[in-house]
């Protein structure tokens, strides 16, 4: 059963759907063509050429093609983490890096090599979708997790001092801060795993089921993938913070001002 | 007999400002000093300063003859107890406050008894029944003998106190300059309080973070 292909005309027909809410937001005064536009036309050039990449990508289906997309991504992930997250990339890309790629290839090569055991582990079809799904929703949660410790110590300067005077070392000195980072990073998984399929049906499921899967095997992939994400995140947001505890503070456990952007 | 801290020629800048200019002083063991100066002047700079939290531009800090540097310093945050304005107990309950020190591997072992904690609470003439209350329930005066009782308990030597008694009334300022009379605890602090001044041995004025006066009362 395939799905059914959408011809160019009815393409067409489907943008004019966006007739109606740009004439009903013009109706109640919100002039927002110009965003309107620009959010359609970038999102159907960005996906056009991310259809062009997957299509060659599917086709030629090497190894190395396939290591290099992944390692691309994980890149774009990294700096994307660092900007939103208000750390500088001088200092942390590499402690990021070696975080997400350590929890994003391990629960990849986890899920494909071990459970789902296709006949090339490389093979684009199940490694490219997973490991961007994992990674999209790792990203979100590294971003939360370090941008919540830093400003929590900032914010909590002179208790963090306390505690050092108190006799902790940094690590005893950061623990409650860092306990709460990581908690805010993962709970949205965890909410997510608990309402699944009650509030809205999963978008990859959505997918399969529209790719034409039978909803049996489309729940398996979904339960997967949520394990998978929640994995990955866990572990990604743990070792990055872990990491930048070795470099966001000088010999003296004092945060350092410079690693962090001027707001 | 040598001094127990030691500033020598010590400047200081943080975020790009120069918050101490070749600061020299010394203090022996079981003197009683105060910093004084207008707000602004680096008091609680020269505190920070002791405790690693400022970065030292030139010269140097001794703390028992011992260079204050990264490897030193653990040490001697283990033997000096800060107490700031609004000292912060991090943690829900008095009793937590006082115990959570004993949470960290340097204490661990020395989890004081529960008629230990009374007993520290009493000599800064804090009643018992305040280690069941809320942290965020006592007055400032309160956390700071809370604080200062926590200091007692580690059997802290050298105390940094920082306009601790501002909260205070005149009963419990004496109760804990008694504590503090005792030889074997040092004390270094910043107050604009003259009653404080009067009972410290060593008077150190500070101006645009130098050091301008010291005068020594003879009482201490």
């Amino acid at each position: 059963m395939a799905t059914l292909d959408i011809e160019l005309p009815r393409m067409a027909l489907l943008y004019g759907l966006c007739l109606l809410p740009w004439l009903l937001l013009w109706l109640i005064g919100l002039r927002l063509s110009r965003d309107i536009v620009v959010g359609v036309l970038r999102m159907s050039i960005q996906l056009a050429l991310v259809g062009i990449y997957l299509k060659m990508l599917f086709e030629l289906n090497q190894p190395w093609l396939n290591g290099l997309w992944i390692l691309v991504m994980l890149l774009v992930a990294d700096l994307s983490i660092l900007r939103r997250a208000g750390l500088k990339a001088r200092y942390f890309t590499l402690a990021t890096f070696i975080a997400i790629a350590f929890s994003i290839l391990l629960s990849t090569a986890y899920l494909v090599i071990l459970v789902i055991q296709p006949a090339h582990f490389y093979d684009a079809r199940y490694i490219v979708p997973l490991a961007g799904m994992i990674l999209g929703n790792c990203l979100q949660g590294n971003v939360i997790a370090l941008e919540r410790f830093y400003s929590a110590l900032r914010k909590n300067e002179n208790e963090y001092a306390t505690f050092l005077m108190l006799g902790a070392t940094r690590w005893e000195a950061v623990r409650p801060y860092f306990r709460d980072a990581v908690k805010a990073a993962i709970n949205p998984t965890i909410a997510g795993m608990a309402t699944m399929g009650l509030v809205s049906l999963p978008g990859m499921m959505t997918g399969q089921i529209l790719g034409g899967s039978e909803p049996w095997i489309a729940v398996k992939y979904q339960i997967a993938i949520m394990i998978c994400i929640f994995a990955g995140t866990t572990m990604a947001s743990i070792l990055n913070l872990r990491l930048s505890l070795n470099i966001a503070f000088n010999a003296f456990d004092v945060l350092r001002d410079e690693v962090i952007k001027k707001p | 007999m040598s001094p127990i801290i030691q500033f020598d020629r010590v400047s200081v800048t943080a975020h790009e400002k120069t918050i101490l200019v070749d600061i020299s002083f010394a203090l022996f063991a079981g003197e009683k000093a105060a910093l004084c100066g207008k707000s602004g002047s680096g008091k609680s700079s020269v505190l920070r300063t002791l405790l690693g939290l400022h970065t030292i531009k030139s010269g140097a800090v001794y703390f028992q003859q011992q260079r204050l540097t990264a490897s030193t310093i653990q040490a001697i945050r283990s033997c000096t107890a800060y107490i700031g304005q609004e000292p912060i107990l991090g943690a829900e309950s008095v009793r937590d406050a006082l115990l959570l020190p004993f949470q960290f591997k340097a204490h661990r072992q020395y989890r004081p008894t529960e008629a230990r904690l009374i007993e520290a609470l009493q000599r800064l003439q804090l009643p018992a029944d305040i280690l069941n209350q809320e942290s965020s329930r006592i007055s400032g005066g309160e956390k700071q003998r809370v604080a200062l009782a926590r200091g007692l308990l580690l059997g802290k030597k050298l105390y940094l106190l920082d306009e601790v008694t501002s909260a205070l009334d005149a009963e419990s300022r004496q109760a804990v300059f008694d504590v503090f009379s005792d030889p074997d605890l040092t004390v270094l602090s910043v107050a604009h309080d003259p009653a404080w001044l009067e009972l410290c041995g060593i008077v150190l004025e500070l101006e645009a973070g130098r050091l301008t006066l010291v005068k020594r009362n003879g009482n201490a």
